[in-house]
C-alpha cells in the first residue's frame, strides 16, 4: 500500500487529466473533433489505469485479477465493436 | 449464527445456508418449474392438433403459453437444476466444507424462487409476457403490443427475469470464488472432477453472458416502466436488442448444456469402468467452446440487416465451434469402446443424451450457414434442432438425478422402473420432436400451418403426452424409492471415483470428519487436530464420517433468516414496480397538457392507452418492499456470521487475495459487462443514427466537469479512509467516510440540478432516443452512487457504534474497490455525454 503522498500525487494527476478532456473540446480552434476525441479517449484510459492500478491496488494484486478484468473489458469491446461494425 | 433445526422442520429450510440443503431446494424448485413449463407445452401442443388450433387456447393464451414455456424452461428449470447439482456436489467434489459465501448462496436461491413466483403471478396481472421467449424488439414494449392493454403482467415477467439474473450473478460470484480458492490440498485444476470442470466453465460463461442480458433487461424495464425509447424507435432498436440478447443467448446454450455434459462425462467414466479417453483434451475442448461461445452470436441475426461481411465471419466462427464438440463426442464414444459398459439407468440417460445431441448438433450446422439459414430461420426446423440440443441436456440432467439420487437421499431406486422411465422418455422425445423436422416449413410460434403438415403435428402432440408421461414415471420411481427403497451404501457404483462417493449417503452436514487432501495422489482425510501428531490419519472410503450423521440434527451451523428476508423484500419491491407504469403514463399525460417542447409532445402521442388503470396497491407494495429490504439488509449486515477460509487449500491462480476481495473483483467484472453493454448500446445507437447527427443532451459541459472533480475527490477520500483504518485512527476514518458521503451528495445535487434544468425546459427521458440514453445511462450511474452512499452510511454507523474496521480494515478496502469502479465509469460517461 502506498503513502498518502503518492495517493495525493495521483489525485492531482487525475484532476489534470480530467481537465485535459474538457480542454480538448473547449478549445476547438486548436483541436479538430477527431483530435479531441482521440486525445480524450487516451486521457480516459490513462485515468482509468491510474485509478485501477493505484487506488484499487491492482498493481499489488495477483496478475490473474488484472487478466480477469482485462477479459471483462475485452468482452465489452468485442460486443461494441462487432455490433458497431455490423451496421457499417 | 444460530442452531440449524432438523430437516423435518420447515424452519430448517427457511434459515439454512448449507450447500446441500440449498442444492435440494434448487433441484425441487426447478422440477416444479419443469412441470409448470411442461403443462404449458402440453396445452399448446393439444391446441396444435389441427391447423388453426382446436380452440383449447384463445389466440392470446397461445402466445402466452408458448412464450412462457420457453422462458420457464430455459431460465427457471434448465439452469437452476444444474445449479442445484452444482450446489450439492461441487463442494463435495473439491473437498470444501461449503461454498465460500453460504449466506449469499441462500440469497441466490431465494432470489431464484421469488423470481419464479413473480413470473407465475404475471399470469394473473392482465397477461404474462407474450412476445416470444427471445423478447425481440419492438414486440417487447407496450407500444407495439396493442392487444396488451394491461401491461402489468408482461412487466412483471421481465421484472421476474431481472430478479433471476440478480440471483445468477450472486451465485456465479460464489461458485467462482469457491472453485478457485477452496480446493482440497493437492487438487490442481487439471485433476478436478470433470463435472466440477464443466461447472467452473459454466460459471465463467454466466458471469459475462448473463451480465449482457441483465443490461438488456434493465433497458427493457426502463422502457416498460418509465417510457424510455430504447426498443421502440426505428433507429436501431431491434438490432440493439438482437445484439444484447444473443451475446447472452448463444453462450446460454452452453451454459445450459455444459453441466449436462459434465454429468455425461462422469457417468460414462463410472459405468464404462474407465477413465475418460483424452481427458485433458476434453478439458481443453471445453475451454475452447467457452471462449468461442462469445464469438458466434450473430448467427442468430442472419436475417437482420447486419452486413454480409460480418455474417460470413460469424458463419466461419459458428462452424469452428462444432470442432471441439466433435472431439468431446468422440471421447465419449471411445470411452465406451475402451471400457465395459454397464447399462444402468443413469448411463442409459447419458447415452440417450449423446445420441440426441449428435442429431441436434448436425441439424444445427444447417442453421450456421447463411444461405440455408435464410430458408430455415423462423421455422419448425429451428424448434426441432433447438429442442434436440437443449433437451439432450435435460436427458443428461435426468441421468444425473438418477446417478446422484442414492447419495442425496440414502435410498436406492428400482432399476426396472428407471429403465422403463428411459424407454418411455426416449420414445416420447423422438416422437415429439423428430416429426417437427419433417414439418419444418411450419412457421414457429403460430398455430396455423399447411394442411399437409397436420399428420406430423399430430404425431408430435402424441409424442408430447408420451414424453410428459415419462416424467410421471420418473416422479413415481423417486417417490417409491423415498418411501420404501433399500438403503444406499456410501458408493453404490463400482467405478465412481469422485470424492462425494467417499462420504456416507446422505453426507453429514459438515461433509468431512477430517480434512480432505490429495497431496499423496489419492483422496485421504487428514486429522489436523492436536491429537494427530503423526502427520495425519487417512480414513479411506469415508467410513469414519458415518459417526457424525447422528449429530447432524444438533450441529450448530450456518443458519440465517436474513437471506429469505432480503429475497422476500426484493420480491415485494419488484411486484410493486410492475404496476407503476400507469402512474408514469399519468404523469407524462399531465406533462403533455402543459409542455411546449414539440418533440416531447410528439413522443407522448404514441403512449396513449398503453397502460392499465392505476392501482394504488402497486406503489404501496413498492414502499413496503423497500422497507422489508432495508431492515433485512441491515440485519444481514450486523449479523455475526463467520465463515473462516480453509487454512490449507489449492488456490491457483487466485492466491494472494482473500475470498471476499476476490468476490468483489468478480462482481466488478460482471458490473464492467453490465455498464459496458449499456455504454456499448449508446455507441451502437449513435453509430446507427450517424455519429454527428446525435443530439447532445446536457445543457453545458461544466456540470460534467464539476462532477468529475467531485467524484475524483471522493475517490481520494475513500483511499484516505483506508489509510486511516490501517493506522487504527478512528477520527481520520470517520472524517474520510463522512467527506466521501458529502461529496457523493454533492454529486447527486449537481445531477439533480442538471435534470431539473432539462425538465424545466420540457425535456424528459421519453423526448427522443438521445434523451432516453442520456437519462438511463447517467441514471444507472447515479443509482450506483446511491447504493454506495447506503453502504457508506452503514459503515459510518458501524464505526460510530462498534469502532468497526480498526482491527480489520478490509471492508473499507472492499468498499473502495466498488467506489473507485463507480468513479472509473464516470471517467467515460463524462466525455461520451458532455463533450463528444
Amino acid at each position: 500500500m502506498a503513502e498518502i503522498r503518492t495517493y495525493a500525487l495521483i489525485y492531482v494527476a487525475l484532476l489534470l487529466l480530467g481537465t485535459g478532456k474538457f480542454v480538448f473540446f473547449e478549445f476547438d480552434q486548436y483541436f479538430t473533433y477527431t483530435m479531441a476525441m482521440g486525445g480524450t479517449i487516451l486521457l480516459a484510459v490513462t485515468k482509468s489505469l491510474l485509478i485501477a492500478g493505484f487506488y484499487q491496488h491492482l498493481v499489488e494484486e495477483p496478475r490473474s485479477i488484472t487478466y480477469m478484468m482485462g477479459v471483462a473489458v475485452f468482452m465489452v469491446f468485442l460486443l461494441a465493436v462487432a455490433a458497431g461494425y455490423s451496421i457499417q | 449464527m444460530s442452531e440449524l433445526p432438523p430437516r423435518t422442520s420447515v424452519k430448517r429450510w427457511l434459515v439454512t445456508t448449507n450447500h446441500k440443503d440449498v442444492g435440494i431446494l434448487y433441484i425441487t424448485t426447478a422440477l416444479f418449474f419443469l412441470l409448470f413449463g411442461g403443462v404449458l407445452a402440453l396445452a399448446f401442443r393439444a391446441h396444435l392438433w389441427e391447423t388453426g388450433g382446436t380452440g383449447l387456447l384463445a389466440d392470446r393464451e397461445f402466445n402466452q403459453a408458448v412464450s412462457m414455456h420457453g422462458l420457464l424452461m430455459v431460465f427457471w428449470f434448465l439452469s437452476p437444476i444444474a445449479t442445484g447439482f452444482a450446489n450439492y456436489f461441487v463442494p463435495l467434489q473439491i473437498g470444501a466444507d461449503d461454498l465460500a459465501f453460504p449466506r449469499l448462496n441462500a440469497l441466490s436461491y431465494w432470489f431464484y424462487l421469488f423470481s419464479g413466483i413473480m413470473v407465475a403471478l404475471s399470469f394473473f396481472q392482465g397477461s404474462a409476457y407474450a412476445g416470444g421467449w427471445t423478447m425481440y424488439a419492438p414486440l417487447n414494449v407496450p407500444t407495439y403490443t396493442p392487444a396488451m392493454q394491461a401491461t402489468t403482467g408482461g412487466t412483471a415477467t421481465i421484472l421476474g427475469l431481472a430478479l433471476f439474473l440478480i440471483s445468477v450473478t450472486v451465485g456465479t460470484v460464489n461458485f467462482l470464488v469457491t472453485i478457485h480458492r477452496q480446493r482440497a490440498e493437492g487438487l490442481g485444476l487439471w485433476n478436478m472432477p470433470i463435472f466440477t470442470w464443466s461447472w467452473l466453465l459454466t460459471a465463467w460463461m454466466m458471469l459475462f453472458a448473463f451480465a449482457a442480458l441483465f443490461a438488456a433487461a434493465l433497458l427493457l424495464l426502463s422502457d416498460r416502466l418509465f417510457l424510455t425509447q430504447y426498443f421502440s424507435t426505428d433507429q436501431g432498436s431491434g438490432l440493439l436488442w438482437g445484439h444484447l440478447f444473443w451475446f447472452f443467448g448463444h453462450p446460454e446454450v452452453y451454459i445450459v448444456f455444459f453441466p449436462a455434459l459434465g454429468i455425461m462425462f462422469e457417468t460414462f467414466q463410472t459405468f464404462c469402468g474407465r477413465r475418460l479417453v483424452g481427458r485433458k483434451w476434453v478439458i481443453i475442448a471445453m475451454v475452447l467452446v467457452a471462449v468461442q461461445s462469445f464469438l458466434v452470436w450473430m448467427h442468430h441475426m442472419f436475417l437482420t440487416t447486419i452486413n454480409l461481411e460480418i455474417k460470413t465471419l460469424f458463419m466461419a466462427t459458428t462452424i469452428g465451434i462444432s470442432l471441439p464438440f466433435d472431439l468431446m463426442v468422440f471421447a465419449l464414444i471411445y470411452t465406451m469402446v475402451k471400457g465395459r459398459v454397464r447399462f444402468t439407468t443413469p448411463f442409459l440417460f447419458s447415452l440417450g443424451a449423446l445420441v440426441l445431441f449428435i442429431l441436434g448438433g448436425i441439424t444445427g450446422v444447417f442453421l450456421g450457414a447463411v444461405v440455408l439459414d435464410y430458408e430455415f430461420r423462423g421455422t419448425y426446423w429451428v424448434v426441432a434442432h433447438f429442442h434436440y440440443v437443449m433437451v439432450s441436456g435435460v436427458t443428461a440432467l435426468v441421468g444425473g438425478l438418477y446417478y446422484w439420487w442414492p447419495k442425496m437421499t440414502g435410498k436406492m431406486y428400482s432399476e426396472t422402473l428407471g429403465k422403463l422411465n428411459f424407454a418411455v422418455y426416449f420414445i416420447g422425445f423422438n416422437l415429439l420432436y423428430f416429426p417437427q423436422f419433417l414439418a419444418w416449413e411450419t412457421p414457429r410460434r403460430v398455430f396455423n400451418y399447411a394442411e399437409g403438415a397436420q399428420f406430423y403435428h399430430q404425431l408430435s402432440t402424441v409424442g408430447a403426452f408420451v414424453f410428459g408421461a415419462s416424467f410421471l414415471i420418473m416422479f413415481y420411481t423417486f417417490a417409491k424409492s423415498w418411501v420404501s427403497g433399500p438403503d444406499a451404501p456410501d458408493n453404490p457404483w463400482e467405478y465412481s471415483r469422485t470424492a462425494e462417493w467417499a462420504v456416507p449417503s446422505p453426507p453429514p452436514l459438515e461433509n468431512w470428519t477430517g480434512r480432505p487432501s490429495y497431496a499423496s495422489g489419492r483422496l485421504e482425510f487428514v486429522d489436523d487436530s492436536a491429537a494427530a501428531t503423526d502427520g495425519g490419519v487417512a480414513q479411506g472410503e469415508g467410513k469414519a464420517a458415518e459417526a457424525t450423521v447422528a449429530h447432524e440434527e444438533e450441529h450448530a451451523d450456518h443458519a440465517s433468516i436474513w437471506p429469505l428476508g432480503i429475497g422476500f423484500g426484493t420480491f415485494v419491491f419488484f411486484l410493486g414496480l410492475a404496476g407503476i407504469t400507469p402512474y408514469v403514463v399519468q404523469f407524462a399525460e399531465g406533462v403533455a397538457e402543459t409542455v411546449e417542447y414539440e418533440p416531447t409532445r410528439e413522443a407522448l402521442s404514441g403512449l396513449v392507452g398503453v397502460a392499465a388503470e392505476p392501482n394504488i396497491i402497486y406503489p404501496a407494495l413498492t414502499l413496503l418492499g423497500i422497507a422489508i429490504m432495508g431492515v433485512s439488509l441491515f440485519k444481514f449486515g450486523v449479523e455475526e456470521f463467520n465463515v473462516p477460509e480453509p487454512a490449507i487449500a489449492e488456490r491457483w491462480p487466485f492466491e494472494g487475495v482473500d475470498n471476499t476481495k476476490f468476490g468483489v473483483w468478480v462482481f466488478l467484472a460482471s458490473d464492467v459487462m453490465v455498464f459496458g453493454a449499456i455504454i456499448g448500446g449508446y455507441i451502437f445507437l449513435r453509430l446507427h443514427m450517424g455519429w454527428g447527427q446525435w443530439e447532445k443532451v446536457p445543457f453545458a459541459s461544466w456540470p460534467g466537469l464539476l462532477n468529475t472533480y467531485v467524484l475524483l475527490t471522493s475517490s481520494f477520500t475513500v483511499i484516505l479512509a483506508l489509510v486511516f483504518a490501517e493506522r487504527k485512527n478512528k477520527k481520520g476514518l470517520l472524517g474520510s467516510m463522512l467527506a466521501t458521503l458529502l461529496l457523493a451528495f454533492t454529486f447527486m445535487g449537481v445531477k439533480a440540478y442538471e435534470y431539473g434544468y432539462k425538465f424545466s425546459h420540457g425535456e424528459y427521458w421519453w423526448t427522443s432516443i438521445e434523451y432516453s440514453v442520456y437519462f438511463v445511462t447517467t441514471g444507472l450511474h447515479a443509482l450506483h452512487v446511491i447504493l454506495g452512499v447506503l453502504i457508506a452510511l452503514f459503515m459510518v454507523y458501524r464505526i460510530v457504534s462498534v469502532d468497526a474496521y480498526l482491527e480489520d480494515h478490509r471492508p473499507v478496502e472492499y468498499f473502495g474497490l466498488y467506489w473507485h469502479f463507480v468513479d472509473i465509469v464516470w471517467v467515460f460517461l463524462f466525455p461520451l455525454f458532455y463533450l463528444m
